[in-house]
């Protein structure tokens, strides 16, 4: 048998066991593992195992991965999504669907010092769903504006699924965090329009909320003070290249804790929650990318990635029909599996193809961000959309799931048009990384 | 087979521990190499050893997660099939993972044993790294009695079904 029969082989091995609920990264770690030992040999298969399983966990790059998950629990933990969202109702409140319109808007704010996308739609839900049940907005809409505006916390950054992205494709993390700035503001922007067209068709989906002064209005942005200083600490500090990743995943998580702890909202049972929290999290990271970078090893030995951008290229498609084609099986598979783990999955086999387009690498990590964001509020998986359900049922009420999968629908069509701007301009992704240091 | 039970759940609970201590403490030293850098007095090796607390911190991690069911899976399939038919898959699914990991553990240990023969030690600080691999084997090997311990709860319970 070639190399690439059993490359092709050993894919369609792994998409099968996938189906027996056996974790992502181990799946592909054994299918990697046994394909390289078929390949080249029994000994170099079991030094593979030992030592790239080592070398990620021990990698100072991917060290910014448990520091960042850090300073998402300890914001999870610290009390600022109720902060960030009274800011948002004091200044949209009053029009017409306008706390969904917060809602969102806080999202990409908690976005902004949280790099996951469930952790952000279940804080938010905690704290927008009682107050939009009280206006008496449809569930529909309430509980689609929390879970879609939950996956904008993976495109603002910090955003976990952007560093992984990075460390597999060798970019700089840097360039891909402030990469992600335009389209997460673009995307909220979409999302307040999509609420704005919603509650105009039919206005009984979210009422107005109450008034309040403009010194009301100016003495709610205080709320955001602490987040916009850890933000701009942060992703500013690598931007002016004063940090490194690590460096300023550190001073962030030290940020939020001093914040947490100076606001009297982070308890010791709190703390150390979220400190086993971002252990499992970390964990599960790490082991997925460990498992892609041996699932890649032999992807590479098999040359399936490179037999494949040649094929394409052979094809001599325009490119952006090939790339229109990538673009969808992110979907189709996002739709399916969770965002980071196809992302590890499927960017050593997708990433030479489109370089080979000549396609920028910060654009298409961006890109693919968000059209795996698309997944976490489709269905079957939708992870968000689960979230949400179970937070509802908690503070609200029973919501059936159908009615969250009816709300996320304007929304989805809000990414969809995302997409197609920053494919058409993709100056809007690149403008910030080409003015870095 | 309980006491062997208990005896991991509480090592688990140590590693978890100390994976949390290292986390803690690498956030610390990184921001105080940081201010040490803009005072000129950055700390000599540091890089080091957050590299070497951040391997510690997801070794020491791996028994918790997998306790938890902390890794991502594919359900979507497997849900539909009846609960005797998923224990099934369970228990096959458990046996690949104790096979593939425990190849991890030997394999780690080798490794560990490679480099201490050869005296590898880190570039600045001159730390031993045979000794962090070394844990981070020990690690896998708690990860894998824990993987075992599902198998066998799965067993269990298929026979009382």
């Amino acid at each position: 048998m070639s190399p690439t029969t059993i490359g092709i082989l050993g894919i369609l091995i792994m998409v099968i066991i996938f189906f027996s609920r056996m974790p992502v990264a181990y799946v592909m770690g054994m299918i990697g593992y046994l394909g390289f030992t078929i390949l080249i040999s029994g000994k170099g298969g079991l030094n593979l195992l030992s030592r790239n399983i080592y070398d990620v966990f021990s990698s100072y790059g991917l060290t910014t991965i448990p520091l960042f998950v850090l300073m998402g629990q300890l914001a999870f933990n610290s009390g600022i999504s109720h902060r960030l969202y009274n800011t948002g109702y004091k200044w949209l409140g009053s029009t017409r669907g306008g706390l969904a319109m917060a809602t969102v808007s806080a999202c990409t704010a908690f976005g902004a010092v949280c790099g996951s996308s469930p952790a952000t739609a279940a804080t938010m839900a905690t704290v927008g769903l009682p107050e939009m049940k009280r206006y008496k907005y449809a569930d529909e809409l309430s509980t689609g504006s929390v879970a879609s505006g939950g996956g904008l916390g993976m495109i603002m950054p910090p955003s976990v699924v952007l560093i992984v992205y990075g460390i597999l494709t060798e970019q700089s993390i840097g360039a891909l965090f402030v990469a992600g700035i335009f389209p997460a503001i673009l995307v909220t922007i979409l999302f307040i329009i999509s609420i704005y067209i919603i509650c105009t068709i039919s206005p009984e989906q979210g009422p107005p909320g109450d008034h309040f002064t403009w010194k009301e209005k100016i003495k709610s942005l205080l709320g955001m003070g602490e987040t916009l200083a850890v933000f701009i600490l942060v992703i500013g500090g690598m931007f002016i290249g004063l940090f490194t990743p690590t460096e300023a995943a550190a001073v962030g998580a030290f940020g939020m804790l001093v914040v947490s702890i100076l606001r009297k909202q982070l308890t010791w049972k709190g703390f150390v929650n979220a400190l086993y929290e971002s252990l499992g999290t970390s964990c599960m990271v790490m082991m997925l990318i460990a498992g892609a970078v041996i699932f890649g090893k032999f992807l590479a030995v098999t040359r399936i990635p490179f037999d494949i951008a040649t094929w394409v290229s052979g094809f001599n498609l325009p490119s952006f029909i090939v790339i229109g084609i990538v673009i969808g099986i992110y979907f189709i598979g996002g739709c399916f599996m969770d965002a980071l783990a196809f992302v590890t999955l499927t960017v050593p086999i997708f990433f030479p193809v489109v370089m080979a387009l000549g396609y920028d690498p910060i654009w298409f990590g961006v890109i693919i961000v968000m059209v795996t964001e698309m997944g976490v509020i489709t269905p079957p998986v939708g992870i968000n959309v689960y979230v949400v359900f179970g937070v509802a049922r908690r503070v609200i009420g029973e919501v059936p799931l159908e009615s969250i999968f009816k709300g996320i629908f304007p929304f989805l069509l809000a990414i969809i048009v995302g997409v197609i701007i920053l494919i058409i301009f993709p100056q809007i992704i690149l403008i910030l990384p080409n003015l870095m240091y | 087979m309980d006491t062997f039970s208990n005896i991991i759940e509480w090592i688990l609970d140590k590693l978890k521990m100390i994976g949390a201590v290292c986390l803690v403490g690498m956030t610390f030293l990184t921001c105080a190499d940081v201010v040490g850098r803009l005072f000129r007095h950055p700390i000599f090796g540091s890089v080091e050893i957050v590299s070497f607390m951040a391997t510690l911190t997801i070794a020491m991690a791996l028994p918790y997660t997998q306790k938890n069911k902390g890794h991502v899976g594919v359900e979507l399939l497997v849900r539909l099939l009846s609960a005797r038919t998923q224990l099934i898959v369970d228990i096959c699914t458990g046996i690949l993972s104790f096979a593939l990991f425990g190849l991890v553990t030997w394999r780690m240990a080798v490794y560990g044993n490679t480099m201490q023969k050869s005296g590898e030690v880190s570039m600045s600080l001159e730390l031993p790294i045979h000794v962090i691999i070394y844990i981070t084997s020990f690690c896998f090997l708690i990860f894998i009695f824990i993987v075992l311990q599902d198998i066998i709860n799965n067993i269990r319970r298929l026979k009382s079904k």
